[in-house]
């Protein structure tokens, strides 16, 4: 039998869900969870790493049991994966949340900071100055304030009973560099979906020489290839490989450049870069009736033909004239692997087939010729002329509309780490008291367990001295160990 | 090998020679002298009992000052063989694994001198000079036709972008190396509080700073490698090998950094993580030989 405790407050229906939300608001503020959240996309980040390299198979081979382990975590594409993107939405959401949480707070310590503070706090300091002067309170107060502005602090005093509290603070704005910095974080992942969703890339968009390709992806380019050179060193090393193009919208030229590697042609938002080239062939086909079925180069490379696997081929389909056509250059390479190579073509020569394709194509079984450059044959009913041997480049194209925004981010995430870092918020609490022979000012830097603040205090504090013509008494507590949470934070709020 | 190329080499040999007896005489400045004691008791029933005891002291300044001395020597020394190499290929040698770890020697050095000067810390030097020693014997250990000056392939030649990027990237290593050793040493000085250790306070801060400079090098790492990456390749961001494993490395820094405004996680878990975060340094360094890519090049 249960006892149900009737002292319990009887739960406020309404409280629930608000309860929810505040548990998950207080989750997405914590700093504590923000850490174990960096920890967790690392560790995947980590894994994905090593899925790129032989740590895995090292570990199979080391310990045979956990091959099927290693084999799930190669097969495993981490960064395209549920949890990856999951993670990357929490930290998201918590950065926002986390920012709006903060925000107030740090615009209050910025704009109306607590001036007054407590004796327990000034004796407590691990570090503090004292000065003892014959001026009264409130003129020793207004010296100091005097010097602390003169060494660029804000100072702000407040009196109370009979004593003058003082803050002065230096780079407060710098509190603020920590949202340009977060909000970058959240920047470069909207880049990154913005590209995704918005953009394309084609990775392979090959163009012979002098001839023009559409670019498709709903930009409405078509592009020419006027020029692919390429210089090599003495050694035989490439130099440098250039690709100059036409690029033409609607018929007109809209705009000429070259690219070479590490220097893409920009048109717009849609950029090219050079990425490859090979051979290509420039031919011309005709059927019987005279009609031109194929005036155009075609690259070659992409397609493996069974007569000599290892030489540069191509195929196409000629749908109108019912027959598909390959076409094989000479091996570029003869002495690897030679028995593959039933042609045995001479330089400047390509060898033709067409195959039937289709039910009711003309020709009956394949034929074959080898053709020189320029020289013209009959295949079939077809009347083919080998043009000339050309170059086609490849090159890759992308649209990311996300790069601007990816530039914004690296231009906060920077600055506000410069900020954050390199500008410190400083901060100073004093209490001036009255003393039988005057007054007594005592400072103390807001800077636990922050070694360079209390330094950076400790010279603050000699300069207003030297200012004020007083000779200040540094004192230094000797601070506690640093251990784990070893003690409570006794700053005033 | 050209005359100068060889020139900058000797001078490598002749820093290396100043970095390890310095690293040596760190070593000793840091741990200190271990002074036996021999006490002879005579007894009343006349018997002589003779304790011995060792205890540990502070070694002399002087062997301190002479480390600081030898390591400024290693580091100009090495300072003229990476200006030689600069002046034989007409850029800043950073290219393949022997000009890359030589710059990081230099740069190692460098900053750890300057750390050692802002917080008057001798002894974290027992630490990063046996970390560059070891870098140099790497080097050495370098095929040695990497120490000839080869030109670029194409993907390489973007000189401005390159050389922000990877100097960044070494200046970032050197700092998070200096943050590493003043992590060490604070867990040295936190648990025995050797007098002569600087105080874990004081560490604990360096070892901050040190990432503060480190940790935005790192992100302009990331930043101009994508640049780089876009100018080269189209994407800004391919998931290569290397660009995750730097990527690994400054989440990790990052965890760190917030570990600085939980009050209670400073000191001994911070500079654990210190540790975790330089072995993900080293790894991202030396990731070429375990990863495909398109890092791949560059002399492994
Ligand atoms: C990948 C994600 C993140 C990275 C790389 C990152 C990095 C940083 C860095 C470098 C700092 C500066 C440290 C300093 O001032 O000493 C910082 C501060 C801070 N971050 Fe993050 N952060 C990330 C996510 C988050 C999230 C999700 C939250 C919110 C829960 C958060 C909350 C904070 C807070 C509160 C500070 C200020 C600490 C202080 O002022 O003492 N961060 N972060």
């Amino acid at each position: 039998m249960t006892h149900v405790s009737l002292d319990r407050p009887a739960v406020n229906p309404r409280a629930l869900p608000e309860l929810v939300v505040d548990r998950i608001w207080r989750f997405f503020c914590s700093v504590r969870a923000a850490i174990a959240e960096i920890a967790i996309l690392a560790l995947l980040v980590l894994a994905g790493t090593l899925r790129g390299s032989s740590v895995p198979r090292t570990i199979a081979d080391t310990l045979p049991f956990a091959t099927p382990l290693v084999e799930r975590w190669y097969a495993w594409d981490v960064f395209r994966s549920l949890p990856f993107a999951s993670i990357l939405t929490v930290l998201a959401v918590a950065i926002a949340i986390c920012t709006i949480n903060r925000a107030p707070g740090i615009w209050q310590a910025i704009a109306h900071p607590t001036v007054v503070t407590t004796h327990g706090f000034l004796r407590n300091a691990e570090t503090s100055a004292t000065f003892a002067s014959a001026l009264s309170a409130p003129e020793l107060a207004s010296q100091l304030q005097d010097a602390l502005r003169a060494g660029r602090y804000r100072t702000i005093g407040e009196e109370r009973s009979g004593e003058v509290h003082l803050y002065a603070d230096r780079w407060r704005y710098s509190r603020l560099a920590t949202f340009p910095f977060h909000l970058a974080l959240i920047m470069i992942l909207a880049g990154g979906i913005v590209g995704a969703a918005w953009g394309f890339r084609d990775n392979d968009f090959i163009i012979p020489e002098g001839s023009v390709r559409e670019l498709g992806h709903g930009t409405g380019l078509t592009v020419r290839l006027d020029d692919f050179s390429e210089v090599y060193r003495e050694d035989g090393t490439p130099l440098v490989y250039r690709s100059d193009v036409t690029i033409m919208k609607n018929g007109d030229t809209v705009n000429t450049g070259s690219m070479t590697v590490n220097n893409p042609l920009t048109f717009g938002d849609v950029v090219f870069y050079q990425s490859g080239f090979g051979q290509a062939v420039a031919l011309k086909i005709e059927d019987s009736a005279g009609e031109v079925l194929f005036d155009d180069a075609l690259p070659l490379g992409p397609f493996q033909s069974k007569l000599n696997p290892d030489a540069p081929a191509a195929r196409m389909d000629l749908v109108p004239a019912g027959v598909a056509m390959s076409i094989v250059a000479p091996d570029e390479n003869p002495a690897n692997a030679p028995e593959l190579d039933t042609l045995r073509l001479r330089p400047g020569d390509m060898f033709f087939m067409i195959r039937p394709l289709g039910a009711d194509s003309p020709i009956a079984a394949p034929i074959g010729a080898t053709v020189s450059q320029g020289e013209s044959i009959e295949l079939g009913d077809l009347s083919l002329t080998f043009v000339r041997e050309r170059r086609f480049s490849v090159l890759q194209v992308a649209r990311n509309p996300g790069i601007p925004l990816f530039i914004a981010a690296s231009v906060l995430l920077v600055g506000g780490l410069a900020v954050t870092f390199y500008f410190p918020h400083r901060r100073i609490r004093a209490i001036v008291s009255p003393t039988p022979g005057g007054s007594e000012a005592q400072l103390a830097p807001v800077a636990r367990r922050d070694w360079s603040a209390k330094r950076v205090f400790e010279q603050v504090a000699g300069d207003v001295g030297r200012r004020i013509g007083l000779e200040s008494h540094l004192r230094m507590n000797e601070p506690s160990p640093i251990g784990e949470a070893s003690y409570r934070v006794v700053a005033p709020p | 090998m050209e005359s100068l190329v060889r020139l900058s080499f000797y001078f490598f040999a002749a820093a290396t020679i100043a970095l390890v007896t310095s690293a040596a005489c760190y070593l000793v400045y840091a741990v200190g002298r271990i002074r036996l004691r021999h006490t002879a008791l005579t007894t009343s029933a006349g018997t002589t009992v003779v304790s011995h005891g060792a205890s540990l002291e502070p070694a002399s300044l002087g062997i301190g000052r002479f480390a600081t001395l030898l390591a400024w020597f290693g580091v100009a020394f090495q300072g003229i063989s990476i200006l030689l190499r600069t002046i034989a290929a007409g850029r800043l040698p950073l290219s393949n694994m022997y000009e890359f770890s030589s710059t990081f020697i230099l740069l190692a050095g460098l900053v750890y001198l300057v750390f050692e000067r802002w917080y008057g810390v001798r002894q974290l030097g027992a630490i990063v000079l046996p970390l560059i020693v070891a870098m140099a014997t790497y080097v050495w250990l370098l095929p040695s036709d990497l120490r000839e000056v080869d030109a670029l392939i194409p993907a390489l030649q973007n000189r401005p972008l390159m050389t922000i990027h990877v100097s960044m990237a070494i200046l970032a290593y050197a700092t998070f190396a200096v943050a590493f050793a003043a992590a060490v040493l604070f867990l040295i000085a936190n648990r025995w509080r050797v007098t002569w250790l600087p105080g874990p306070d004081l560490l604990d801060d360096l070892a901050f700073r040190a990432v503060t400079i480190g940790f935005p090098a790192l992100s302009l790492v990331l930043i101009l490698g994508s640049v780089w990456a876009y100018r080269a390749w189209g994407t800004y961001w391919q998931w290569d090998p290397k660009e995750t494993s730097a990527l690994f490395t400054w989440l990790i820094y990052g965890v760190y950094l917030h570990t600085r405004s939980l009050r209670g996680w400073r000191g001994n878990r911070s500079a654990a993580i210190l540790l975790v975060a330089f072995a993900a340094v080293v790894f991202t360094y030396f990731g070429n030989y375990i990863f495909g890519g398109l890092h791949a090049y560059g002399g492994v």
